[in-house]
């Protein structure tokens, strides 16, 4: 009876072996079969999103840089705005600039004319790197914000964390439009800022760093926006709308 | 001498007075800058004292970043006591110092340092030119359409200015509407009241400068349109409440007859013939009575469409010809003697209870008349008659009016074999159709004779035609056809020659001896013929 149990044990354990083998192979069997799709499938969606991709053309990126410029700009302004207010003019520290903002190095046209005759990759160029200038002074902005002896600081500091935002997002953007540009659109000068990560002891020292630099920052934030829309305005020729 | 020195002091003293009048000249103050277009700007000021001497006022500026000083390139373009700085000097993003600087024969005077941050901080473009706006009326929904033209001076090709523009709308006076339009040289508004005086302006701005002046209001007042229609609209209701009204008055002064028309009474249920206040009385016989005595139901037999005649041959119950190949065809029968005749009678009019008679005749007489009306006369039977007071079965053979139809008599069942009946022997009387009659309680003779050929015999007569031997009879099947008839001439010629023959090779012998062709039915095809 016992040998009888265990041969049936045995030859049931036999048939599971067989099972999971026959199992195995068709599993096997299945997954490369679904391999093989998906593999094909794949293909098919990297060729398509390669052929998609290809086809973005250069004014729409344009077009969201310059949006998104101009949206760092009127943020700068409405800075500069709130800055200003609430303070009454005699307290106001004289509004002398103390030096020369770290970014003037860099020779950049300053009307019409010269912005026009300047190639779309060189004003890339600038664009770039006035950009990249701004990294820094704005994380120190950002800290000095809150602590501002100004009763706006809240509003401000938001504001400025935005700004931080924005700049990144158009740093991204136009690393990649500068791609599908010539190679001098590469080009990035640096700019590095000296002014030091504080803006001073006392009230009137640090309001007035603080002003020196969204002033900057707000010329600066012009400069990228106007040259941007030069360019805008040069890519769209079919679309004078965009000028 | 006195006189003469007096004169002389007054005379040096107004000629000092005048020399003090004149003096270095005040200080001029500089109002402001403006840019148009972000290309050019222009400064203004205002001289002050002029010391009582011609003075000339200088401009003077410095550039950031460089410590050279220049003076105002044009004081005469915009004007008096202002400062016109071209293409080519204005430089954006940059700063200027600007000084004015009065002189006069004695001095000159310098004005306070005038700073200009970033020429954008001094943009303010001059107001959008053209502003119409014209009231659109489409469908009862107005709206005002505003178009208007960029600023003067502004480059819009290059993309080096960004023009924004704001709208602004008022209706009468409430508060003013503001709105940004998107497009660059139109906009419309909708949401107008009709009949209502609206004020439009608007101003622009240069890449987020300073807005420009209002530019001059537009008033526009919108036509009334629902006046002008309210006549045509009062018309129209008045003209539709009359037959509303009227409809109103009919539908209620002939309230049933609408009523009728509208929901028409449904009928009830009804059986012919019963009286539906006699069910509800309830008594069982009326309702029975009702529901069924009224009914004429037809025979059983009516539901047999086809004119069918059966005839059930059988032999001690063995023969039964039921054949529907029959009722198509003529036959003949050829009964033995001995054998049962059952009929029935399948037509389609006459009553079962002829059949019944045929079966049951108490005075002898079968009067199959159904059986003449028959399409087919199929067969001609002889219809058993009863002695009264028993069932018989017709038995024996359709003779002519001159021959003997032998008639078994049942005693109880009709299933008695032949040896267990007793015959009984009548003379036909006479065959009048099909109907024979039978004359009862005759003693027929032990033999038969067979009787002669009627051909006289009008041919819905059936007939015996032979009898061949003591078990065969020969039945004619009559049919109205003369064709036919001489077809019967001719058989009886063949038959009683084979006949003659056949009695010699007759296989018959005592029971049953039925040539069966085909079916079992001898055919009126000249094959009919007795071995």
């Amino acid at each position: 009876m016992q040998a009888k149990m265990e041969q049936g044990k045995r030859k049931g354990k036999v048939a599971k072996q067989k099972e999971t083998k026959t199992d195995q192979r068709l599993r096997k069997e299945t997954e490369m079969a679904q391999s093989r799709t998906s593999g094909g499938k794949l293909f098919m969606a990297v060729v398509y999103m390669l052929a998609t991709c290809r086809a973005v053309p250069i004014n729409d990126l344009l077009n969201r840089a310059s949006e998104r410029s101009d949206e760092m700009y009127s943020l700068s302004t409405g800075l500069t705005k709130d800055l200003a207010s609430h303070m009454s003019p005699l307290s106001w520290p004289a509004m002398e600039r103390p030096a020369l903002c770290h970014t003037s190095v860099l020779p950049t046209p300053n009307d019409k004319e010269q912005t026009l005759q300047v190639s779309e990759s060189a004003l890339m160029s600038l664009v770039r790197s006035l950009l990249q200038a701004w990294a820094e002074p704005l994380v120190i902005l950002s800290n000095h914000a809150s602590t501002l002896p100004h009763p706006a600081r809240i509003n401000i500091s938001n504001k400025i964390q935005n700004l931080q935002d924005y700049s990144k997002r158009l740093g991204d953007g136009l690393d990649i439009l500068s791609g599908k540009m010539g190679p001098e659109a590469q080009v990035v000068s640096i700019l590095p800022y000296h002014g030091g990560t504080d803006l001073g002891h006392d009230r009137n020292s640090k309001l007035q760093k603080f002003n020196f630099l969204l002033s900057c920052f707000r010329r600066d934030s012009h400069k990228i926006d106007s040259f941007l829309k030069v360019l805008r305005c040069r890519a769209a020729k079919m679309q004078p709308e965009l000028c | 001498m006195k006189r003469r020195l007096g004169l002389a002091v007054l005379l040096m003293l107004s000629a000092a007075l005048r020399c003090r009048s004149a003096s270095p000249p005040g200080k001029p103050v500089l109002i402001g800058c403006r840019s148009p277009e972000k290309e050019t700007f222009t400064c203004w000021w205002e001289p002050g004292f002029n010391g009582g001497l011609p003075t000339r006022h200088r401009l003077f500026y410095e550039k950031e970043g460089s410590e050279e000083v220049h003076e105002c390139p044009d004081y005469w373009s915009a004007g008096k006591n202002s400062c016109f700085f071209g293409k080519e000097q204005t430089s954006i993003w940059v700063e200027y110092s600007l000084t004015v600087v009065a002189f006069n024969a004695l001095g000159n005077t310098s004005s306070d340092l005038f700073k200009i941050d970033d020429v954008m901080k001094i943009v303010k473009p001059y107001t959008p030119e053209n502003v119409t706006v014209l009231v659109n009326d489409t469908a009862n929904t107005p709206y005002l359409c505003v178009s208007w033209n960029h600023p003067p001076k502004v480059d819009t090709k290059s993309g080096w200015t960004t023009i924004k523009y704001e709208l602004r709308v008022q209706k009468e006076d409430n508060k003013p509407e503001i709105f940004h339009p998107n497009k660059k040289n139109s906009f419309k508004v909708y949401n107008v009241d009709p009949g209502a005086t609206y004020t439009v302006d608007m101003r622009c701005q240069l890449d987020q400068s300073s807005w420009s002046e209002w530019s001059t209001a537009s008033v526009v007042k919108i036509p009334n349109y629902f006046q002008n229609e309210k006549p045509f609209w009062i018309l129209v209701s008045i003209f539709s409440v009359i037959p509303l009204l009227a409809t109103i008055c009919i539908v209620v002064l002939k309230r049933k007859f609408v009523k009728q028309w509208l929901l028409p009474p449904v009928p009830g249920p009804k059986i012919r013939g019963v009286d539906v206040q006699l069910l509800k009385s309830g008594r069982a016989e009326d309702v029975i009575n009702a529901l069924i005595g009224n009914q004429n139901f037809p025979p059983a037999a009516a539901w047999m469409d086809q004119t069918e005649e059966y005839l059930l041959v059988s032999d001690s119950n063995d023969w039964l010809l039921t054949d529907p190949y029959i009722s198509q065809k003529k036959k003949s029968l050829v009964i033995p003697a001995g054998v049962q005749l059952e009929i029935q009678c399948r037509t389609s009019a006459p009553a079962q209870s002829d059949c019944e008679n045929a079966e049951v005749g108490k005075d002898g007489k079968v009067e199959p008349d159904h059986l003449a009306q028959t399409k087919e006369s199929v067969l001609n039977v002889a219809a058993p008659s009863v002695s009264s007071g028993s069932k018989e079965a017709a038995s024996g053979n359709a003779a002519g009016p001159t021959g003997y139809v032998g008639i078994q008599q049942h005693k109880g069942t009709q299933g008695a074999g032949p040896n267990a009946a007793q015959w009984d022997y009548s003379w036909v009387k006479e065959v009048n159709g099909e109907t024979i009659f039978i004359l009862k309680n005759e003693d027929a003779a032990a033999g038969w004779t067979v009787p002669g050929w009627e051909e006289n015999t009008a041919a819905d007569y059936s007939r015996v035609k032979e009898v061949n031997g003591d078990d065969v009879v020969l039945l004619q099947k009559h049919d109205s056809a003369d064709s036919s008839c001489k077809k019967k001439e001719d058989r009886s010629a063949e038959w009683t020659n084979q006949k003659a023959k056949s009695r010699h090779g007759s296989d018959c012998g005592k029971g049953a001896c039925l040539q069966i062709a085909g079916n079992g039915y001898v055919d009126s095809v000249p094959r009919f013929y007795v071995e």
